[in-house]
């Protein structure tokens, strides 16, 4: 039985490039449009069957909510119709209709009654309510005492002892800690398995994989792709990685030609004042992304993947080349060169150099490339490469911090840092 | 319509939340609490039969129990008005978060104020007996006009509510309207007074009758005339059902305007 049916569902918002006109300004720009409409939704189609949890996933702007209220009623679509059977409840704010000054358990009252339900049917619940929240203790005194996590369990409770026919949740989850989130995941399983439809919205899409067997893409307002909710997150997911790609090669760009630039004002400095010549080092010293005399210097840095193309964004494990090339501009000793990946919020992953690996660089040409070929077993999450290439004792020629960034994305939520090689034997 | 109706009538519960929490609010933190809902009415009793029997001697007797039969009716229907103005407004929050009828909002106003006027009549009537006045069997009518009134206000909040999200304005200009409303309502005088030349403006009035009728109840103690009440039927009913079609036809984008 189809539950939720969406037909040629459009949607537009209008855009005010000011605030609301004043009476001067209707009177005297009367005519001239000061607005642009905007659609948010464009043709939407769509069929939902009793008992499907469907998950909506999408960037941020690209009509996820605005579908979800247009669901729940609270806005209507400029052209199209949506037919929905049943008793929905949604949970698009937690705790919309609290009033600060009642109670948790006039709340529990309150907030039903708002979502619809008689005092007989309040009544049946308002025990299960105070229990799933966890609030026994505290659900007689007034709500603006509790802290936020309460207020956002008893919200929760609420919300979801409603006992709907259709369940709609715009990105709540993401409240609470990380027990209650999971009590929540388990009554919207035990939802799933007393045949209730439920429509979700997440970014998670980890969450989307676990808890949905259909999922629906929404892009820039359109439907991108719909069905069996692994095929859908992993186009998803590919197109993501593109995008990030993208981004951030841009960003390399972007950074490749404000190094140029800086080098020039290098120079040209240096050029000024030839009696600090030492003042050069040291201002090289002082930039925090880059030092070194530059008697070997690196030009470039890429990450290639498999067939030598290069990217930012990585699956875990794959095999990945990380290719540096240099410039000789001085004689050297015995250079040694170093890598170093960090995650972005600071933790060293992994770091070695030719010499820790028991490589002697005798001789360079005057301009080459050293690769650093290795399996990407990292988790999911963004990475900075750091490069070097020194002496024996550590005199540097050219330390490059932060030089390139990349993405690795992993289709699995294992935790940790690396993956380690592994198998599990069961007896 | 119907099918709003029908809806109301499920959320019954909310509805009446509502009022008690506006009827709790409004006192909230006053030590005497509930009990100014009577004292209010009382003390502005006093204040005006001191005012009319020592400073301003007005050739009505018992002028103070006159206005004060006016008054309470027209305090119903004036701040239900008002307050409902801003009703969808300022509860902006609700609206675009959780489903429900939105004509809740003012008709919770209304109701809420219909409390407040039932409330002060258990003043009106010791009161009535303290100035040795005399209570008739007119009193069963009030029912009716009470009811009258109700469907009135009703129409009116609906009508005001919705076209303020619009237009925010208009709380303004009622809050001027309803204090030049007030004096075109024999009120604080008796339609006697009215000059001839005027009269049509009172005429005009759909309030002025429910105001006679109250005044005839209470303060002549006779069966309102019923002629002018049909007038303020058809009125009240044409009031209710254009308000609940402008707020039918605006609520639709009441999420997006707020």
């Amino acid at each position: 039985m189809t539950v939720i049916e969406v037909k040629n569902v459009w949607k537009k918002f209008r855009l005010y490039h000011e605030k609301r006109p004043s009476l001067k300004e209707i009177i005297l720009f009367k005519g001239r449009g000061k607005w642009e409409d905007f659609w948010v939704l464009k043709d939407i189609n769509l069929k939902i069957e009793k008992g499907t949890t469907v998950g909506l996933i999408g960037q941020n702007g690209s009509g996820k909510s605005t579908l979800l209220k247009l669901l729940t009623n609270i806005i209507y679509p400029d052209k199209g119709q949506l037919n929905i059977k049943g008793r929905v409840s949604s949970l698009l704010e937690l705790g919309a209709g609290f009033h600060p000054d009642f109670t948790g358990r006039e709340n529990i009252y309150y907030n039903s009654s708002v979502f619809g339900l008689t005092k007989k049917e309040i009544d049946k619940r308002v025990d299960e309510i105070i229990e799933f929240s966890e609030l026994e203790e505290f659900i007689d005194n007034p709500v603006r005492s509790y802290s936020s996590g309460m207020y956002m369990r008893l919200a929760f409770a609420t919300a979801i002892n409603v006992d709907p026919d259709i369940l709609l949740i715009d990105e709540v989850l993401a409240v609470g800690d990380a027990n209650f989130q999971k009590k929540c995941l388990r009554k919207i399983n035990e939802f799933r398995k007393q045949g209730k439809t439920i429509v979700f919205v997440s970014h998670d899409h980890n969450v989307v994989a676990k808890l949905c067997n259909y999922a629906v893409w929404l892009d820039q307002g359109e439907i991108k792709a719909s069905g069996g909710s692994k095929g859908v997150i992993d186009s998803y997911l590919a197109h993501m990685a593109e995008q990030e790609e993208i981004r951030l090669a841009g960003e390399h760009k972007q950074r490749e030609e404000n190094d140029v630039i800086g080098e020039v004002v290098d120079n040209e400095r240096v050029a000024r004042t030839k009696e600090e010549v030492n003042s050069e080092q040291e201002s090289q010293g002082q930039s925090p992304n880059r030092w070194g005399t530059r008697e070997i210097e690196i030009t470039d840095v890429k990450l290639l993947d498999g067939k030598s193309i290069e990217r930012h964004v990585f699956d875990s494990g794959e095999h990945v080349t990380i290719q540096i090339r240099y410039k000789v501009n001085k004689g050297f000793g015995n250079p040694v060169f170093g890598i170093g990946i960090f995650r972005d919020d600071g933790i060293c992953c992994y770091g070695t150099n030719t010499e820790i690996d028991n490589l002697l660089i005798k001789d360079l040409k005057d301009q080459g490339a050293v690769l650093f070929k290795v399996d990407l077993n990292l988790t999911e999450g963004h990475f900075l490469l750091n490069v070097a290439v020194h002496d024996e004792d550590g005199y540097m020629y050219d330390y490059q911090s932060s030089r390139y960034s990349f993405v690795v994305n992993s289709k699995l939520s294992e935790v940790g840092i690396c993956k380690l090689p592994h198998q599990w034997i069961i007896s | 319509m119907l099918k709003t109706l029908c809806e109301l009538y499920k959320y019954r519960e909310m509805l009446k939340n509502m009022v008690t929490k506006e009827l709790r609010q409004r006192y909230k933190g006053s030590v005497l609490g509930f009990l100014w809902t009577f004292l209010n009415p009382l003390l502005m009793l006093v204040i005006y039969s001191i005012v009319f029997s020592t400073i301003m001697r007005i050739d009505i007797e018992n002028y103070s129990m006159f206005l004060f039969v006016g008054l309470l009716p027209w305090m119903f229907f004036s701040t239900s008005v008002l307050i409902s103005t801003g009703s969808i407004v300022n509860n902006g929050n609700l609206i675009k978060k959780i489903y429900f009828p939105r004509e809740i909002l003012p008709i919770s106003v209304a109701i809420t104020g219909l409390v407040n006027f039932l409330l002060s009549l258990i003043i009106l009537v010791p009161a009535l007996l303290f100035f040795k006045m005399e209570i008739t069997v007119a009193i069963f009518t009030l029912p009716v006009i009470i009811v009258l009134q109700l469907i009135m206000v009703l129409g009116f909040t609906l009508f005001v509510s919705s076209l303020n999200v619009y237009f925010r304005d208009l709380e303004h200009i009622l809050g001027v309207l309803m204090t030049a409303w007030f004096y075109v309502t024999p009120i604080i005088f008796p339609l006697q007074m009215v000059p001839t030349k005027f009269l049509w403006l009172v005429k005009l009035n759909p309030v002025a009758p429910l105001m006679f009728a109250y005044q005839d109840i209470f303060y002549y103690g006779v069966v309102p005339k019923w002629e002018s009440l049909g007038n303020v039927f058809i009125f009240s009913v044409a009031s209710l059902m254009i308000g609940m079609l402008t707020f039918g036809y605006l609520k639709r984008n009441f999420a997006e305007e707020l």
